[in-house]
């Protein structure tokens, strides 16, 4: 009887143990898929959007107070007359900086996205869809105007400086940037606050998660103290489009 | 006999949430609950019937493992086929664990009952 009774014991006990551990697993994966769908995906995202428009707001407040003291400098400038040369020169400089047609260096960040080197089998992903494992004009695309939005005063791809006019398209194979062909891997460079950069190409649901989500070998990202950015070299001529009310353009 | 069966549940919940470091795919996270369910079921199933004096070990085991994969394989079948399966295992499950407890809860108080008669 009382062995019996020791065995009854023992079953109960194991049962409930598997029991717990079934629980216990239940318990953490709910748990995990909960946090894994709503805080921390939307947190950070808000977060950088209040951190972003509060330098945004400084930095434009910073810029009032420039263009201000602009005005007082050309005002004297004129008066004075000699040193409009001087001021002409600044801004032509200014001009060039903007449309990216300068050699630039700062801080910045680096960032290399390559085409995975899985090799599709059987009946998985990469045999179903193997566009997702290369990178792609709307990859470099979403890249570029991600940066942009960071704040990212230069960029370039392969070497190749990206301005105002610049077209990024997949033609076969090969991607064109700048019309210079171009093929994986691509390593893009941009000078900005890198750890600003780095977090708007990081953010979840964005570009590098969507790239990283198919294999993450495909991105390779880091901050660099010195960035050097070559000046772009392609044409500049303006053949249809003509500055409106000359009279109004004069400095 | 409970304090047997609860010593085992908190010795599995912490092997589970401690020792143990493994992440299921998130398709099998509903069929896990609806196992630990069964499961639960059953241990109730089984305190009760240890508690009428007709608690076999063998009936025992096999209906914690049966129920629990049952379970399981309905709410599998019911998303391949589309149809809320899950449901009826959670309410037949549910019901008949309220109505173990009941059971339960009424012996414990006949027994308190009788002791105070005697007493």
């Amino acid at each position: 009887m009382s062995e019996n009774r020791l065995y009854q014991k023992l079953v109960f006990f194991s049962i409930w143990l598997v029991i717990g551990l079934l629980l216990g697993l239940a318990f953490k994966e709910q748990t995990r898929i909960r946090t894994a769908e709503l805080p921390s995906a939307r947190l950070p995202e808000l977060a950088r959007a209040y951190v972003q428009e509060k330098q945004s707001n400084a930095a434009l407040e910073e810029e009032i107070r420039q263009l201000r003291q602009r005005i007082n400098e050309l005002e004297t400038a004129f008066a004075s007359g000699a040193k409009q040369a001087e001021l002409l020169s600044q801004s032509l400089q200014e001009a060039k900086m903007i449309a990216g047609l300068l050699e630039v260096e700062g801080p910045g960040i680096e960032l290399i996205l390559r085409d995975s080197a899985r090799k599709p089998s059987g009946e998985s992903l990469e045999q179903l869809l193997p566009e997702l494992y290369t990178i792609h004009d709307y990859d470099l695309l979403r890249v570029v105007n991600e940066l942009r939005q960071a704040g990212a005063e230069a960029i370039s791809i392969n070497g190749q400086r990206i301005v105002a006019t610049t077209g990024i398209r997949c033609t076969g194979p090969v991607v064109y940037v700048n019309d210079v062909k171009m093929a994986s891997p691509f390593v893009i460079h941009a000078i900005g606050d890198p750890k600003t950069l780095i977090g708007a190409l990081e953010m979840p649901g964005g570009v590098l998660s969507d790239i990283k989500s198919v294999d993450p070998k495909m991105v390779q990202l880091k901050a660099l103290d010195k960035v050097r950015i070559p000046a772009y070299s392609g044409s500049t001529q303006f053949r249809y489009a003509r500055p409106v009310s000359a009279q109004e353009v004069k400095p | 006999m409970i304090a047997v069966g609860m010593l085992g549940l908190i010795i599995g919940v912490i092997i589970a949430t401690l020792v143990l470091n493994v992440s299921l795919p998130e398709e099998w996270a509903a069929y896990l609950s609806l196992a630990a369910l069964a499961g639960l079921d059953t241990a109730f199933g089984g305190w009760r019937a240890s508690l009428e004096g007709r608690f076999h070990a063998d009936v025992f085991i096999s209906g914690f493992i049966v129920n629990a994969l049952l379970a399981a394989l309905l709410a599998y079948l019911g998303d391949r086929i589309g149809v809320d399966l899950f449901l009826a295992a959670v309410v037949t499950l549910g019901g008949r664990m309220f109505l173990n407890l009941s059971l339960i809860r009424r012996y414990y108080l006949n027994q308190f009952a009788l002791r105070r008669q005697r007493g």
